[in-house]
């Protein structure tokens, strides 16, 4: 069975392009838009890896990964953000992130990481 | 003169007069008494003088020998006491009179030592003792008369210049008070009204000559430190600027990176999948590039427009699109603060008369400061409509936040003011208020405690050039 990633952001690009070039090394990927559905998912479906925007309207990144941490431990968590900000990667790391990426980001380095959150 | 010396001076000068009215008053009351001591010998006298007449009643009518023996005593008794109190008696009536007086007895004793040593009694001797007697009766008390209308006149005199001193002293006490007031209280008043004028943010002094005292080193700080501000003053509000500049850089560096990020890996794709991309997917991923370009293009703008020079430049404009233009501006910082927007824009309002970016300034100061006031997110309703006042456009800042005290309401507007715990300097609202009434309008605050405040910025309505009065 194929590895299940997650992922979570308010640009709907973002997903949309992480989606076409997981899904070409043969992972299931599903989008979002916003945490809220996203969480409900969950409830639903084991996710390997869950990719999360930090800032969003509503339920934000840390949320999600307080949540994930406490209901889905085996769940692994990468945090992208576009505030490519120091206290906030601390902050982050400190929640038990697996990864963290600052906008811009480059598929080939989610991808090698993705690859790496499934290993260990 | 120092305000000390002042105080001293004014003692001195009561001391002064005090001491000066005791020493007068000291100086009549001392001939006083050495009058009241001469009459009272000259009433001793005046009866020895009566007795000797008495004595020579006796000689004359009763032909008593032994009468003039009597009157001859009395006399050395008299010269002995005259002799005695010779000093009191020259003081109060003078040598002259003295040695008259003395003359008188002299030539009264002659002429009854004369009788007594013949004992005849011609009509001559007879009438030149009578003339002596009654010559030593009358000089003596025409002095004790002459003396008591002295006493009179000098009672007379020092209750005049006791009555008058009483009043010199409260005039005295009138002129020191005025002057206290004159050169200390007002002053003092003079300093408050300068240091109430500063705190309303007029930090610009008039020269005028300072009193070489403690009130004028006083006013020389004070008007130190108000050239102190005043000279940073040009600084502070361009920092202010470049710190709300900062914030916005930062909310639009976090706006371009967006976009950015999304062509980077739109290309990223692009160059890896080309072979598994259909044409229909690389050419949508093209007009995403394309529209990915143009959303960084209208923040660059946005970000041009704001950071134009400031010269006012007024022009025409629809408030309604400054509003968006704005909220354009710090739509992330609203999304990151978890603050829905309420917009309740009228329509077909009249054009405003303003300097677009300037109050794009003010705008953003407002839903600044609207965020700070609700730091678990909230409601910012944003209205505009026709103004109370004629010919002005409301714009209105409603937030749900935790409201501003009714006793701070006033100062709001004040350079330095602020109820933000930390941060903040509390510029924004006063750089706000002096661009909105540079241009014509006015920012009016209401506020309720708990449940949120209303900034409304009047501004003018643009008139054509023939309307303008």
């Amino acid at each position: 069975m194929s590895a299940r990633i997650m992922i979570i952001d308010d640009e709907k690009i973002v997903g949309d392009m992480a989606k076409i070039s997981l899904e070409d090394e043969g992972y299931a990927v599903e989008t979002f838009l916003s945490a809220a559905p996203a969480l409900e998912r969950l409830k639903e479906e084991k996710f390997d890896v869950v990719v999360t925007d930090l800032k969003m309207k509503g339920i934000d990144g840390l949320e999600v990964l307080k949540v994930v941490k406490e209901q889905y431990p085996d769940t692994k968590v990468i945090m992208i953000t576009a505030f490519a900000n120091l206290d906030v990667a601390i902050e982050a790391i400190r929640g038990e992130v697996f990864d963290f990426f600052p906008k811009p980001i480059k598929i080939k380095e989610m991808k090698e990481s993705i690859k790496r959150a499934l290993e260990g | 003169m120092k305000i000390a010396s002042k105080i001293i001076l004014s003692h001195v000068l009561s001391f002064i007069i005090i001491f000066m009215i005791g020493a007068f008053a000291l100086e009549s009351l001392n001939p006083m008494i050495a009058k009241l001591r001469f009459i009272e010998i000259a009433d001793d006298l005046n009866i020895v003088f009566l007795e000797m007449r008495l004595s020579e009643k006796n000689y004359f009518l009763y032909k008593d020998e032994n009468a003039l023996s009597e009157i001859s005593a009395k006399i050395k008794n008299t010269r002995d006491v005259i002799d005695s109190y010779s000093d009191s008696i020259i003081k109060v009536v003078g040598e002259g009179n003295f040695n008259t007086l003395e003359a008188y007895l002299d030539d009264y004793a002659k002429v009854v030592n004369s009788l007594n040593a013949s004992h005849v009694r011609d009509k001559v001797s007879e009438t030149r003792l009578r003339n002596a007697g009654k010559r030593l009766k009358d000089f003596s008390d025409e002095m004790t008369r002459l003396e008591r209308h002295n006493i009179n006149a000098i009672i007379f005199k020092s209750h005049n210049a006791l009555f008058y001193s009483f009043f010199a002293i409260l005039a005295l006490v009138f002129v020191i008070g005025q002057r206290v007031s004159v050169n200390i209280v007002r002053p003092i008043k003079n300093i408050e009204e300068m240091a109430n004028s500063i705190s309303a943010g007029n930090f610009k002094r008039k020269k005028t000559a300072l009193p070489k005292d403690e009130i004028g080193s006083v006013i020389r700080a004070i008007n130190h430190m108000s050239e102190e501000i005043s000279n940073r003053q040009e600084q502070i509000i361009q920092s202010k600027k470049l710190a709300s500049m900062g914030i916005l850089i930062a909310g639009v560096a976090h706006e371009i990176n967006n976009p950015l990020n999304n062509i980077s890996m739109i290309a990223e794709t692009y160059e890896d999948m080309y072979e598994k991309l259909s044409p229909e997917q690389r050419m949508e991923f093209m007009g995403k590039v394309e529209s990915e370009t143009v959303r960084i293009k209208g923040i660059v703008k946005n970000l041009l427009d704001f950071a134009k020079p400031k010269e006012p430049e007024r022009i025409s404009a629809d408030i309604n699109e400054v509003v968006n233009k704005t909220l354009k501006l710090v739509q992330n910082m609203l999304n990151v603060s978890d603050i829905e927007v309420g917009l309740n824009l009228a329509e077909e309002l009249p054009l405003v008369y303003v300097d677009v970016p300037q109050i794009q300034q003010v705008f953003v100061n407002l839903i600044t400061n609207a965020i700070q006031a609700m730091p678990d997110g909230g409601k910012l309703n944003i209205s505009t409509r026709l103004g109370k006042e004629p010919d002005t456009i409301e714009t209105g800042f409603l937030d749900s936040g935790k409201g501003i005290p009714q006793e701070f309401l006033a100062h709001v507007f004040d350079p330095f003011f602020s109820t933000k715990e930390e941060g903040g300097m509390g510029l924004g609202l006063w750089v706000s208020y002096g661009i909105v009434k540079s241009q014509g309008g006015n920012i009016l605050v209401e506020s309720k405690v708990g449940t949120g405040t209303i900034f409304t910025v009047q501004l003018p309505v643009y008139k054509e050039k023939g309307e303008i009065e």
